[in-house]
């Protein structure tokens, strides 16, 4: 049995990394691997393909309600596949502190045993931009050494890519943490993939995956499953198969090379502004 | 000063003031930077801990009578309660008065820290009211509700319907400022805009910012002799006193750094004038400070008369001991309402500054002038090495195993204590009003002479003490740690 590889998923919000993170989950799980989500998020929304539905009692209110003194078993569910399920959990929007509540779930993760033998990976799937000290404890010493940034080729998820690897390349310098690729989860957009081999190129990584658009995903998620799950024999299922032997084989885990907004735009003109008369 | 009662919110001094708590230069040089705008703080590589601005604002709002503090934070916030708790009983004593303040910490924990814990403060907050029924309530903040950005306001707000006392939000989060001083502003803020009413009538009264009013009846005494009756703030206010301060004929302090918000706050929003001569301190300061108030409130003649029998009782005594101050050098490290201040006593007794420390230093006062202090300094030709220290002591004892003083005066406990273990004699000027009007000044120049007279303590314990600091650092410049000096 090796090493737990502990994954952070980043990326700019509504990007889809919950919905990857449970599909690639699914794919794993069909190669024989164990999986851990927690999701990192205070809506509490990144397992409910896995478990089929919002169920999830959060870390964060369990604390809450019953103390510090609980068992794993009161926070962590078990999903598709033998997929073990948490949901840090956090505050209403607008008050308290969310960052604050994922380095509470954690270090309560830890204290409670959560991080078995078992386990082949565990997946924090992280909100957003890493707008605070909290949202960056998934990456801290001792936690997820391996990152990968889910982005599409719309400009405003390549800025935030692009923000997220500054965080990355701070904590590379103490901690071991590294970035292992790029998922380009496509949105359709003109020349995508090439922009994104570009954008990863210049970031020192490499585009470890490109998800084709495909509407079963939403449908998919209406019925609160992993396409896996909800159609096995589509070709978006296998998408997410190769996506996940594309983690399972990655060995390409670099310290990030973050652009200078100037050059960023640069490759956004460069492959993302077309003719207005351009065609696939 | 643009005076925003609406808001909560202080600026801090660095912001609103351009206060400064690094620079090493001289005096005349300070002033003409702050003048012509080119003065600009330094920072430290290296800094020694300082004060936090929450217990200065706390200390100085629970000090009024039979009000509630309600802190909110973690339980480690409130520690500066147990001091205030004494302080306030302590001074309430020795004036004959009860005090039934409160101070309420909300023990928040990592719970409410993530998950905010509006809901809890208010019921505190109306628990507080019905248990201790406080004249006033003032809901603090803390570093962690500050962060979280705890929406204390609105919860104040809302509870206002069912408390029938004034209560408003204190936001003094320690971080937000370097200078202490910024907790006096905050304070002067709540109370002005939560228990300070408009004027209905005019009275013969002045309002007399101060910390502990240990001069009370002989202050009280000298005032009724121009017919005017102080109200000293905030040791021992009432709420209700604090209410009709608006109705004063003018606003004095002992202290600028203490009174300079409050007073330009009355000025603006209700017209009461703000005296900013310079301080009542030594015999230059004590006439000129007591002449404004005698324009301002008409009663010039009255101050005359007076000033002209006390002068006869005092000068002659103060001369007499000028004449054993000659020639001593002193250093001195106080807050800047102070330091200049006091640097001016010394020179007028014949005594030499050769350095003065300021906590911080105010680039101008509300108003937008240098602070006066310095401003009669130098019209009267008086320059010396001066620095601005948030009380950096290693900066000091530098100082004076450089310069051997013969003297060295604070304002802050610990402080001379350390020069003592030096070796050099030590005047603890603790009590703001050590050094007021004549009589004051008399015992001060005379607490100056018994310091200096008998030095063996201060060898024999020098002798004895081994201070941490290396021969090294004694070589260094006193900039050594300080960024972007003007060197």
């Amino acid at each position: 049995m090796g090493e737990i590889r502990q994954i952070a998923i980043y990326g700019k919000g509504g990007i889809g990394k919950s919905t990857t993170t449970q599909n690639l989950t699914a794919g794993l799980c069909e190669h024989g691997k164990k999986v851990m989500v927690v999701g990192c998020d205070p809506k509490a929304d990144s397992t409910r393909l896995l478990l089929g539905g919002l169920a999830q009692k959060t870390v964060l209110d369990t604390i809450r309600d019953e103390g510090e003194d609980i068992e794993l078993d009161r926070i962590m569910r078990e999903g598709y596949g033998g997929t073990k399920c948490v949901e840090s959990g956090g505050p209403e929007p607008g008050v308290g502190c969310a960052g604050r509540g994922i380095i509470t779930s954690i270090n309560m993760l830890e204290n409670l045993g959560a991080y078995t033998e078992d386990l082949d990976y565990v997946f924090y799937d992280v909100l957003g931009d890493v707008v605070c000290g909290g949202f960056a404890m998934p990456i801290r010493e001792g936690k997820a050494k391996e990152i990968y940034i889910v982005a599409s080729g719309e400009m405003m998820a390549l800025y935030a890519a692009n923000n997220i690897a500054k965080g990355i390349k701070r904590y590379a310098r103490t901690g071991g943490v590294r970035l292992g690729g790029i998922i380009c989860n496509s949105r359709n957009v003109d020349r995508e993939l090439d922009l994104l081999r570009a954008f990863a190129k210049e970031l020192g990584t490499q585009l470890l995956y490109f998800v084709p658009r495909d509407n079963i995903v939403q449908r998919a998620e209406i019925n609160k499953k992993t396409v896996i799950e909800y159609k096995p024999d589509s070709a978006q299922a296998q998408e997410y198969r190769n996506l996940a032997e594309a983690v399972i084989n990655n060995e390409n885990f670099a310290i990030p090379t973050p652009m200078t907004q100037e050059r960023l735009e640069e490759i956004l003109f460069e492959f993302g502004l077309m003719e207005d008369d351009y065609q696939i | 000063m643009a005076l925003n009662l609406d808001s909560s919110n202080v600026a801090t001094r660095e912001n609103r003031i351009g206060s400064i708590t690094g620079y090493i230069g001289s005096l005349s040089d300070l002033a003409e930077k702050s003048q012509c705008g080119t003065l600009k703080g330094c920072s430290r590589c290296f800094s020694q801990s300082s004060t936090c601005l929450s217990s200065c604002a706390l200390g100085q709002l629970s000090a009024i009578r039979d009000i509630a503090i309600i802190h909110h934070g973690p339980a480690g916030c409130s520690v500066a309660s147990a001091g205030s708790y004494y302080l306030d009983k302590v001074m309430a004593k020795k004036r004959g008065v009860t005090n039934n303040t409160v101070y309420v910490g909300t023990d928040m924990n990592e719970n409410d820290t993530i998950f905010g814990s509006a809901e809890a403060l208010r019921d505190i907050i109306i628990e507080v009211n019905r248990r201790y029924s406080p004249k006033a309530i003032f809901v603090t903040s803390s570093c962690a509700t500050g962060i979280i950005g705890e929406d204390i306001d609105s919860v104040v707000d809302d509870v206002k319907a069912d408390i029938d006392v004034p209560i408003v939000a204190v936001h003094c989060e320690g971080f937000k400022s370097r200078i202490w001083a910024t907790g006096f502003d905050i304070s002067d803020h709540a109370v002005l805009s939560s228990i300070v009413k408009p004027p209905k009538e005019k009275r013969n009264t002045i309002n007399f910012k101060n910390f502990y009013e240990s001069a009370r009846p002989e202050i009280i005494e000298m005032f009724k002799e121009f017919d005017l009756e102080p109200i000293f703030l905030y040791c021992n206010s009432t709420v209700e006193e604090l209410s009709h301060i608006s109705e004063s004929l003018a606003t004095t302090c002992i202290c600028g750094t203490l009174g300079n918000y409050l007073g330009n706050g009355l000025e603006e929003k209700y017209g009461v004038p703000y005296i900013r001569t310079i301080n009542p301190l030594g015999v230059a300061g004590f006439e000129t400070w007591l002449r404004e108030i005698g324009r301002v409130t008409g009663r010039s003649e009255k101050v005359e008369n007076y000033i002209a029998k006390q002068r006869e009782i005092y000068i002659p005594q103060i001369d007499a001991i000028k004449e054993k101050l000659k020639g001593l050098r002193a250093v001195l490290g106080m807050g800047p309402g102070y330091t200049f201040e006091v640097s001016r006593v010394l020179n007028e007794l014949g005594v030499e500054v050769v350095w003065a420390l300021a906590w911080h230093y105010d680039k101008k006062y509300e108003n937008g002038d240098v602070p006066p202090s310095m401003k009669y300094l130098l019209e009267n030709d008086v320059d010396f090495e001066a620095s601005v220290a948030d009380q950096q002591n290693y900066e000091v004892m530098n100082i004076l195993k450089k310069y051997q003083p013969d003297l060295y005066l604070s304002r802050h406990p610990g402080s001379t204590v350390w020069a003592i273990k030096n070796g050099t004699p030590a005047v603890y000027v603790a009590d703001e009003y050590m050094i007021f009007g004549y009589k004051h000044t008399l015992e001060f120049a005379q607490s100056i002479l018994d310091s200096i007279n008998n030095r063996s303590f201060e060898k024999n314990l020098a002798r004895r003490v081994k201070l941490p600091y290396t021969d090294w650092w004694y070589q260094q410049n006193v900039d050594k740690f300080l960024e972007e000096a003007g060197k």
